[in-house]
């Protein structure tokens, strides 16, 4: 009796072991050592926003599709200027729902700058000169259902919540997963089965490998937990959406025969919609930063093989960021979307680029590979290059090692072993495998690590939002009253004013400087400042247009008539503006 | 007081007063047409009246608002009863979607009002009616000046400066209209043409002319800034800003597909509504007389994949063959994860096959069939088939988003067109067009003979190796035939259409529309070439064709074009896929196993779905369902899916079943625009 009583408390132990903790109410500090659920999230943004109300703004950027609100929480010192006149970061996470660990880094990344303001003077000059707009949870739906719905290692919960026909049956979302053991995780299911084609592992029966030709074995894989709740052959073939809120923004888009996911038509979630327009009203954005999981890798476009590779000086501005995010984050790698992975269409990272002319990047966080290993110090050295990681792979060598992890590191939260149930149509089967808060999340005691790297990663691409100073060279006087006065302008920092793709595609005008205050008669870029070689402008001399690279400079002449002050205005959507007023002429 | 003067007086005023209020009144209810092309507001104004005196049938919404702050509206006709309206397939109307096409809202707005006159026609089926889509860009047919513009109010800086809109047309010769401009130029490329000095051509430098003009629209640069009206009112083409093969490079085609209300609420709206069963756009080309163009390059043809190298060694595939889609999903499946259901649309994105561009063989079929029958209706109603080939459907365009996208049934009309001249009949240079070629038979084209057939193939640009000789000989010996020769030249890029272009001419549509101004039109529909004084340069001449009159006939005109040609279109919708329970038959098999087979028939031309509704998935199968206690399926799900059901087809579901007692069961038969219906069987006991 009391056997049986120690077992049931045992399994009551363990499943809630595997829920996440619940806070009814978050406080600061915060703690970077669990999860925080959707409702946690919001909460934690309006302790921040509280804690700091003279530099954040904590708006609602819209609502999902049930309605949950989407929060963006802004960090600006107004002392320094209004949000829009600034260089701008963007940083978002979780529009996949199940890839939950891009909300911590989010979060981590404010509640670290804004407590290391008027302490750190790095950070706090950062602070005073850019603006960050920080949307920690883009699926709120999707991390909620994850949290508390039908959720697995693999994924589920990835999808916005638009109930579409994923199997063409006329029939909508009605094959959903079955929790049918009710642990809160979405595991597999296995038979005994000699013809199964699978064998327990020889060194670690938790484990499955492929029997050899010929071979008789132990089981069958069923797939996921679940049953067919539609008769119709197949098992949770029709889950709730599938809608892939990273495909289904306008630019690039395919429809869903094309492009997996993409829903309807562009923009079709109405939380990715309001995002959209949310962006779009800050054109002050020159570098973005999209988190999910998993893999260790920093990516950055095209995302499609047949949009061409990015211009020269992108790709270089590009390679300085990532390269230096590699050295940052210990295990990843900066990689190309389409190339290194694969094509998709209508994805974010492709909309800033070409709707918004902002440079971006995705951080696929979490290497399982690198951080879950059991090996010593001289094993590591031995092991070499590790093979890609992929699901076509076989993977018993790093599973049996992921398993001791698992034992003896994260004692035994991160795998659930194999568990006889009854199943309505198969009868006796057993369920078991890796639970929903693994292998493409990282066991909470490594959350900490995650987050502050990735977030220095951000804060070095921030560190390199465009600086432009605009000083004069000299003033020459010429004959009959004309003078030359020479100007430049100097981006001290790795991010352009502009993308050379934004200006080859004409997204936005460009950087503008504008003179007045006497007659410009002659203007244009100096292609050669030692022999006076100017590239005049046909028209309207006082305005010129022009974009800096990365580290760029360039130096205007305007040739003016007459004496006073020449005033110089240097705007740019993207660059705070400056201005000079230089005297021409004598003065009497 | 009644004096015999008053009296006449005053009845004769009341009478006037009557009769003249009574005019008022009927035409207020009455679409002006006839007299003068309505506005977008006039439009609403009697959708509004129509509404109030058709409550019981008609609904009107407003879909969207547009930049300009006007109402995109959305009629709704049908019958009301015990089914909702979203039940009974509808068609779906959208007219004058890029607002340069006036005659097609007049078009709509004609069409609404026999709807209402004609209960038959909405009896099995429901209207969804927009009749201006873009009414921005509408209303600019009624501006002043006037000038030909598709562009909606969005304030959008095309030029990319510091100013929006600040370089518009310019009307120089104070004509209200906004015409060309030529500027005497020694760099200029246009010259007069040769008895018609009005028409202008480009100077052939290889014949040692030399141009006289530069030719531009009428204007002056506003901003300074060396270009001229490159900044104007606007806006967004609402017409091309939907997702099928979106020019995301044309700054007015939007910033995405849907980034306007006008499309994206349209869009929205067509997602929601699965009971559409066809769309027909009324605007500037017309999918009844030709098919939506082929002949684009990037479909990619599932019979014959070639995987890319990058996955090729990985899954075991080779680089130097092609797969067919079943064998590579046989290898995919293998090496999926267990338990993970691919289908065709995750491994064509996966490989990155790429998007369907041209329309589907089995398609074009029924696109050919309507197109006869669209041709016998006009010898019928006594209409002129010759004309000028259509407009080309444009990339980014409602119709082809409807038909790629959405997998529907796609249709478009023109009701005007710029008469064409007649043929000259000369021998020598008359050069066949592939239309012609497509039509004619065997027999005839072996007819033309040798020299005939030779220049053609020369002018068509046929590679060098199938000279006359050949080709004769491969109809001869049945290995080719006319319609699949004309096919092949028009992939080859061989098609001039029937405007070719003869050299030192003028281009035979502007040709034909300066005929058309000079006989029809009174000469009205060209401005005569004058001197007017620009303030830049100078002396410059202003003329050119009064905008619109190209693809607007005269408003006295719009009734007798439109009146014959209304009923095409529901002759158009008759042919809309339409399923029914054929029969079903019982067979006993013994010890309470029975053999159920049930016939599905579609009376309709239309297939359902169409092969790319079945290609993008987009269109649900047919669903027969078995309702019904102590049945027990052993072969066949009660709820059992028939993928398609070609046009004047029949299909077969088929369920082997076991009763323990005689029991009824009930057949149903669902789609979702195709119709239901519903029968009941007997199973056991008498039959």
């Amino acid at each position: 009796m009391t056997r049986q009583i120690g077992l049931i408390l045992l399994c009551f132990f363990l499943a809630t072991a595997m829920l996440p903790a619940r806070a009814d109410k978050v406080d600061l500090p915060l703690r970077f050592d669990r999860y925080f659920d959707d409702a946690e999230m919001v909460e934690a943004l309006k302790a921040l926003h509280k804690a700091y109300p003279e530099l954040t703004e904590l708006l609602e950027v819209g609502r999902s599709e049930e309605n949950r609100p989407i929060m963006c929480l802004t960090l600006n010192n107004p002392k320094t200027g209004h949000y829009l006149d600034k260089p701008a970061t963007y940083v978002d996470g979780n529009i996949h729902g199940n890839e939950i660990q891009a909300g911590e880094v989010c979060l981590y990344l404010a509640d670290y700058l804004l407590g290391q303001y008027g302490h750190n003077r790095q950070l706090t000059e950062l602070m005073d000169r850019a603006v960050f707009y920080i949307v920690p949870v883009v699926n709120v739906d999707g991390r909620h259902h994850f949290f508390y719905g039908l959720s697995s290692a693999g994924g589920g919960n990835r999808s916005l919540r638009i109930p579409t026909d994923d199997d063409n049956d006329g029939l909508v979302d009605e094959d959903m997963p079955d929790d049918l053991d009710g642990d809160g995780t979405i595991s597999t299911m296995r038979i005994r089965d000699p013809f199964g084609g699978w064998k327990s592992d020889s060194e670690d029966d938790r484990l499955m490998v492929r029997v050899k030709p010929g071979e008789l074995g132990d089981w069958r894989i069923l797939g996921e937990e679940g049953i067919d709740n539609d008769g119709d052959g197949s098992v949770n073939e029709d889950e709730e959406g599938y809608v892939d809120g990273n495909r289904n923004w306008g630019a690039y888009w395919q429809p869903p025969y094309v492009q997996s996911g993409s829903g309807e038509y562009p923009f079709s979630g109405i939380g990715i919609r309001a995002l959209a327009d949310f962006i779009r009203q800050r054109p002050n954005i020159c570098v973005a930063w999209a988190f999910h999981n998993s893999g260790g890798m920093v990516l950055r476009g095209p995302s499609a093989k047949e949009q061409g590779e990015y211009p020269r000086e992108d790709v270089e501005a590009y390679d300085f960021l990532g390269k230096n995010a590699e050295k940052m984050l210990p295990g990843y790698r900066y990689l190309i979307s389409w190339k290194d992975l694969y094509t998709t269409y209508g994805d974010f990272l492709e909309w800033m680029n070409n709707l918004n002319g902002t440079m971006g990047f995705v951080g696929e966080l979490f290497n399982v590979t690198v951080s879950e290993t059991y090996k010593s110090n001289q094993e590591m050295q031995k092991k070499g290059d590790d093979e890609e990681e992929s699901f076509f792979t076989n993977r018993i060598e790093r599973d049996r090692e992921r398993l001791k992890f698992n034992d003896h590191l994260a004692h035994n939260e991160l795998y659930k072993p194999w568990k006889k149930v009854k199943h309505p149509t198969y009868g006796e089967i057993e369920i078991g495998g890796w639970v929903k808060m693994s292998s493409r999340i990282p066991a909470p005691f490594m959350i900490r690590d995650m987050v502050h790297r990735n977030a220095a990663a951000v804060i070095f691409s921030a560190d390199h939002l465009p600086q432009v100073s605009l000083e004069k060279v000299k003033v020459v006087p010429l004959s009959n009253g004309l003078s030359r006065v020479r100007v430049r302008l100097h981006n001290s920092k790795g991010i352009p004013t502009m993308t050379a793709m934004a200006k080859l595609k004409r997204i936005y005008p460009q950087d503008m400087l504008k003179a007045s205050g006497l007659k410009v008669v002659a203007a244009g870029p100096v292609s050669d400042e030692y022999t006076d070689r100017v590239d005049y402008k046909a028209y309207r001399p006082e305005l010129q247009f022009l974009r800096l690279n990365a580290f760029g400079s360039l130096i205007y002449d305007f040739l003016v008539e007459g004496s006073g002050t020449l005033a110089l205005e240097y705007s740019s959507v993207h660059a705070k503006n400056q201005s000079l007023k230089i005297v021409v002429g004598a003065v009497n | 007081m009644k004096t015999n003067f008053g009296l006449v007086s005053w009845q004769g005023l009341r009478k006037l007063l009557c009769f003249t209020a009574a005019l008022m009144f009927i035409s207020y209810f009455l679409p002006a047409q006839g007299a003068n092309y309505q506005t977008p507001k006039q439009m609403g104004e009697w959708l509004h009246s129509q509404q109030k005196s058709h409550g019981k049938v008609m609904t009107l919404e407003v879909l969207s608002s547009t930049p300009g702050k006007e109402p995109v509206y959305l009629v709704k006709i049908g019958q009301s009863g015990t089914e909702k309206m979203d039940h009974r397939p509808a068609i779906l109307v959208v007219a004058n979607p890029s607002g340069h096409m006036p005659i097609a809202s007049e078009a709509a707005i004609l069409l609404i009002e026999r709807l209402l006159a004609d209960p038959g026609q909405y009896k099995d089926i429901g209207w969804y009616l927009v009749p201006s889509l873009s009414p921005d860009a509408h209303k600019r047919f009624f501006s002043s000046p006037k000038v030909n513009s598709r562009l909606n109010g969005r304030k959008v800086n095309d030029d990319r400066d510091d100013q929006e809109g600040e370089d518009p047309p310019d009307d120089l010769n104070g004509d209200g209209l906004i015409t060309w401009m030529r500027v005497a130029d020694p760099q200029g490329e246009w010259l007069p043409i040769d008895g018609e000095p009005r028409l202008m051509r480009r100077a052939d430098h290889l014949k040692g002319e030399r141009g006289l003009y530069k030719l531009s629209e009428e204007g002056f640069d506003n901003d300074d800034d060396g270009q001229t009206n490159e900044d104007g009112p606007g806006g967004v083409d609402v017409g091309i800003n939907f997702p099928h093969l979106f020019p995301a490079e044309k700054p007015e085609a939007g910033e995405w597909p849907g980034s306007e209300t006008e499309s994206f609420n349209l869009i929205r709206f067509v997602a929601a509504h699965r009971e559409i069963a066809m769309t027909l756009v009324l605007g500037e080309t017309n999918f009844c007389f030709q098919p939506p163009q082929g002949g684009r390059r990037g479909s990619v043809d599932f019979s014959k994949i070639t995987v890319p190298e990058r996955f090729a060694s990985r899954f075991g595939f080779e680089t130097d063959r092609t797969y067919s889609m079943q064998e590579i999903m046989v290898e995919a499946q293998k090496m999926a994860p267990p338990g993970m259901e691919l289908t065709e649309a995750m491994v064509a994105s996966f490989l990155g096959l790429g998007a369907v561009v041209n329309p589907l063989p089995e398609d074009l079929k029924f696109y050919d069939e309507v197109s006869k029958q669209y041709k016998e209706y006009f010898k019928k109603v006594k209409l002129p088939l010759e004309r000028f080939d259509p407009v080309r459907d444009r990339d980014g365009s409602l119709e082809l988003w409807s038909y790629y996208h959405m997998g529907l049934p796609s249709f478009s009309l023109d009701f005007w067109w710029v008469p064409k001249p007649e043929k000259k009949k000369d021998s020598v240079s008359e050069t066949i067009t592939m239309k012609q070629l497509a039509d004619m038979s065997n027999e005839d084209f072996l007819a033309l003979g040798e020299e005939k057939i030779d220049t053609f193939l020369k002018n068509s640009g046929a590679p060098k190796q199938f000279g006359a000789a050949m080709v004769m000989k491969m109809v001869k010996d049945g290995q080719m035939n006319t319609k699949r020769m004309a096919e092949m030249m028009k992939q080859m890029g061989g098609d001039k259409g029937d405007a070719g272009k003869e050299e030192g001419k003028a281009d035979p549509r502007e040709e034909a529309l300066l005929k058309y101004s000079d006989e029809k039109l009174d000469k009205k529909g060209f401005v005569a070439w004058k001197k007017v004084k620009h303030p830049v340069h100078g002396d410059v001449d202003v003329g050119g064709f009064v905008p619109y009159i190209n693809q607007n006939p005269p408003a006295e005109q719009i009734k007798t074009i439109l009146d014959p040609q209304i009923p095409w279109i529901f002759e158009l919708a008759s042919n809309r896929a339409r399923l029914s329970i054929h029969s079903s038959k019982v067979k006993e098999l013994g010890a309470g196993l029975y053999r159920l087979s049930v016939w599905v028939e579609n009376t309709g031309l239309l297939p359902y779905p169409t092969a790319m509704g079945k290609r993008n998935e987009r269109t649900a199968p047919v669903v027969v369902s078995l309702e019904g206690e102590g049945i027990e399926c052993l072969s066949g799900k009660k709820r059992e899916l028939i993928s398609s059901v070609g046009g004047h087809s029949v299909a077969k579901a088929e369920w082997l079943i076991r009763v323990k007692n005689p029991v009824s069961i009930r057949i149903r038969m669902t789609s979702n625009y195709a119709g239901s219906d519903l029968k009941t069987v007997r199973i056991g006991g008498d039959v």
